[in-house]
């Protein structure tokens, strides 16, 4: 158990099986957010079979050897509990909340879901219809239209990134229990995961209380990593597609971003801000929405992972209005490409950033996500002391660096759905 | 097996202070974070507006982050976004609400700068032209979901006279016709201290945040109350139908609604637990599996009818809607899960609910009430929506209410409120 000095909260430490847990225990609160990250996201499926950890991850919570999916679900709801799962780039990510009293029993629930699910025949085909459902739902979306798009001009085949984590429908339609079973025995029980919890908890007793749910982890072979080769978008590529019967465009403009644990990717986190993340604080929010009024959204964000996840900015625009905004957007980039912009700019962008962290602290759940970040890139122990002052320590030299490097004004992946343009 | 233990009552009362303006302010404490949140509450929104002005509260909204004399356009944004800070604004069908979480030592800033917009906003007809586009583009993302075209149709059918039928966006075309001078004049009548409350949540002493709001709306001109709307709805005497045909949606959905109370009425609490009952306390997205034992779960989405169902009852100022909505599992049938939501309702109506289904359900909906409120910002939201809809005058006080609901206040509710009379029922139907 180690603990950090200096921090704007304390994290204790320790494991749990092939968990590491973090227990950040604020004072005050009733509840405790419990996020349970299992590293078998997109980056671990096997290759060309995109869906597979989503259905993987929802069948986790559809029973157990213990108790079939009514019961268990009958007893997450006694304890008035909150749980979902939800698969993103390098991991599934089970989040949960309950009342701090009630911590083992939900912690126990969890343990039987992720390290004895059930896989039960009926229960497998329940989460493949609502699936191929979800998908259905998604083709007739315009943002996951886009989304779509967007991947399959920006990665090349096979990468883990070019489908959605909610999959390619024939992988949804074919994939076995069996294929379920062995992604779970190899990915899930093989590498583990990281634990945090925040909230009303006592440290030594929220440590004891998950090692005595998580500690008799099954011995799986820890798999090796998926090599993936270095990837680039090569040349501007646009693609669009008609959804039929609506009245707006997605638009997503995008690159391959950078892995979290590159050194330059705090700059990055300071480029994204000064040139789109946010709709009224960065340079083509301000131009797009309100100079022009072209779009209600404008927001760009780059991915935390341990790969290249998309860096991408989306917004919402009358069809009419598509190519205005999309030129607009451009031009506020290449004005910061070529550094014509304010070093109040990187000012203004470095104070929201650090800004942001404090008021973060508002929220267990928000907490809980900035413990799991630093667990799971490794960034060390005096990480929430060292990540305000990297922030400020970048230059607007390296803003322009970063964006001559990731976001060329000439070479990105544009994909646009909606009505006919 | 169900369990005994309940979420602790937070038992912080606010602190009250009616300024001499006649602004009500409340504080609160909530000292697990370097934060503030300050909500600024406006009884005025899509109840207030008549054919023609539609979407006028919710255009104002847009048009109060434009700039004052002091403050011009942007300097609220810049400001806030230097603090770090969350903000946003919404507009209901009864009001208006704009926030700030900030560190807390800024929090006299935001104060200061939201006391500036109650009577200083610009409103100039440049900036109404150029917002008008955003607000349409907002109104067009909407209208690419087809929950949100069926929901906005189905409102429209359930009240015949009440404006709760118009919604709050507005038309588009009344959007796009939305007089400068309309707006200025909806401002003027209903933005003044007499026609507000404010309520601060944070990491400060009660006091110190009433004498800061105080500081910040005290010398502000009263204003007129707003005039109250005089537009009761009638009595509902049959069942009314609509169906929405589009191709702009790939799943079938149904949605039943039906004519429910007002949040001040006694009977409030126990539909928000008919409604964790039916579907849960959080929802019914696949990734979720809370709500899993709720009754339109196990009757729709475990047999495979539908895909999701959500239940719920707003708290609003004036008699609303109950509803129900599913999304049909694709190529499914819409008359099977309609008549299975029929059933599961008319035996909630007449069975009574066992000791255990009693439990869960309290527990459900008071744990939900811990988890929100464990957040300074929702916290602040939480107790600003109960005192702005009239439903209690503290979180403590609906907490009681709430854990005062019995299993036969349950079956009452839904014995009252799930009349054939008093339903509407919409289908959105795909069309290739």
């Amino acid at each position: 158990m180690s603990a950090v000095a200096a921090a704007p909260f304390a994290v204790e430490r320790g494991t749990a099986g092939r968990l590491r847990v973090a227990v950040a225990p604020i004072a005050g609160l009733r509840t405790v957010v419990a996020l349970l990250a299992l590293e078998a996201g997109q980056w671990s499926e096997p290759v060309g079979r995109p869906g597979v950890a989503r259905l993987t991850a929802l069948s986790l919570l559809r029973g157990t050897a213990e108790r079939d999916a009514a019961v268990w679900a009958a007893a997450l709801d006694d304890l008035g509990a909150v749980a979902r799962i939800d698969v993103g780039a390098d991991i599934a990510s089970m989040s949960g909340q309950a009342l701090a009293e009630d911590l083992r029993a939900y912690l126990e629930l969890a343990a039987e879901a992720v390290l004895r699910p059930a896989f039960a025949p009926d229960q497998i085909e329940l989460v493949r219809a609502e699936s191929i459902a979800a998908l259905e739902e998604d083709s007739k979306n315009t943002r996951g239209v886009a989304d779509r798009l967007w991947r399959e001009i920006a990665y090349p085949a096979l990468h883990p990134f070019r489908g959605r984590p909610l999959g390619d429908e024939d992988v949804v339609r074919t994939a076995t229990a069996e294929s379920l079973r062995a992604f779970h025995r190899q990915e899930i029980l093989g590498r583990g995961g990281i634990l945090v919890l925040v909230g009303g908890v006592d440290v030594a007793e929220a440590l004891d209380t998950a090692a005595a749910a998580f500690g008799e982890w099954p011995r799986e072979t820890v798999p090796e990593r998926r090599s993936v080769p270095e990837t680039a978008i090569a040349a501007t590529v646009r693609r669009a597609e008609v959804v039929p019967d609506k009245t707006q465009s997605d638009v997503i403009l995008g690159w391959l971003g950078l892995p979290r644990t590159d050194p330059r990717f705090v700059a990055a986190r300071v480029t994204n801000m000064v040139f789109a993340a946010d709709t009224f604080a960065s340079r083509a929010g301000k131009v797009v929405r309100d100079k022009l009024g072209l779009a209600y959204y404008l927001f760009s964000r780059i991915g935390a992972a341990k790969g290249q996840a998309p860096w991408m900015l989306r917004m919402g625009v009358n069809p009419r209005n598509v190519e205005r905004a999309i030129e607009a957007t451009l031009a506020e980039l290449r004005v910061v490409l070529a550094g014509d912009f304010a070093p109040e700019d990187v000012q203004l962008a470095q104070d929201k950033l650090v800004g942001e962290l404090q008021v973060a602290l508002e929220s267990p759940g928000g907490i809980a996500q900035m413990i799991l970040e630093a667990e799971l890139f490794d960034l060390g122990p005096d990480h929430f002391v060292r990540y305000p002052e990297q922030l400020r320590a970048v230059t607007k030299e390296q803003v322009v660096e970063t964006a001559r490097t990731f976001l060329p004004a000439d070479r990105y992946a544009l994909a646009i759905a909606g009505p006919p343009l | 097996m169900t369990t005994a233990v309940l979420p602790p009552r937070l038992s912080d009362a606010p602190a009250t202070r009616r300024l001499d303006n006649g602004l009500v302010v409340y504080a609160l404490g909530a000292r697990h974070a370097p934060v503030v949140s300050i909500w600024v509450w406006y009884h005025v929104g899509g109840r207030n507006e008549v054919p023609g002005t539609t979407g006028m509260s919710h255009f104002l909204e847009h048009m109060l982050f434009k700039g004052t004399p002091e403050h011009p356009k942007g300097d609220l944004d810049r400001l806030l976004a230097r603090y770090g800070a969350t903000w946003n604004a919404f507009t209901s069908e009864d009001w208006t609400t704009y926030f700030e979480t900030v560190p807390a030592e800024r929090y006299p800033t935001a104060l200061e700068l939201e006391a500036d917009r109650m009577t200083n906003a610009l409103i100039s007809v440049e900036e109404t032209e150029a917002e008008r586009t955003v607000i349409v583009s907002e109104r067009e993302g909407n209208e690419n979901d087809p929950s949100f075209l069926l929901g906005e149709e189905l409102a429209a059918v359930a009240f015949s006279r009440h404006p709760y039928g118009q919604g709050v966006i507005g038309s588009k075309e009344e959007i796009q016709l939305m007089p400068r001078d309309g707006l200025y004049a909806h401002y003027r009548r209903f933005y003044s201290p007499s026609n507000a409350l404010v309520v601060l949540v944070g990491n400060e002493e009660k006091d110190a945040l009433l004498d800061a709001a105080a500081a910040a709306f005290g010398d502000l001109p009263a204003g007129e109350p707003a005039p109250p709307v005089r537009a009761p709805e009638p009595p509902q005497h049959g069942e009314k139908r609509l169906v929405v045909r589009r191709a702009g949606g790939a799943v079938p959905i149904v949605q039943i609604a039906f004519k429910s109370v007002r949040a001040s009425n006694a009977s409030a609490p126990a539909l928000q637990a008919l409604a964790v009952a039916l579907a849960g306390a959080s929802g019914g997205a696949q990734e979720a599996a809370s709500g899993r034992s709720s009754r339109l779960y196990r009757a729709l989405v475990a047999t495979g009818l539908a895909t999701e169902v959500e239940a719920g009852s707003d708290l609003k100022k004036d008699p609303h809607l109950f509803t129900i909505e599913a999304t049909v599992r694709p190529q499914g049938d819409h008359r099977a899960v309609e008549t299975r939501i029929i059933e599961e309702l008319e035996r909630i109506a007449q069975e009574p609910m066992a000791d255990e289904e009693f439990a869960r359900v309290r527990k459900g909906l008071l744990a939900a009430t811990a988890f929100s409120t464990d957040t300074v910002t929702w916290r602040a939201f939480r107790l600003g929506h109960l005192l702005a809809s009239g439903a209690a005058s503290s979180i403590g006080e609906w907490y009681d209410r709430l854990a005062a609901v019995t299993a036969e206040d349950i079956r009452a509710a839904a014995r009252s409120t799930f009349v054939e009379l008093g339903r509407t029922v919409g289908w959105f139907v795909p069309v290739a």
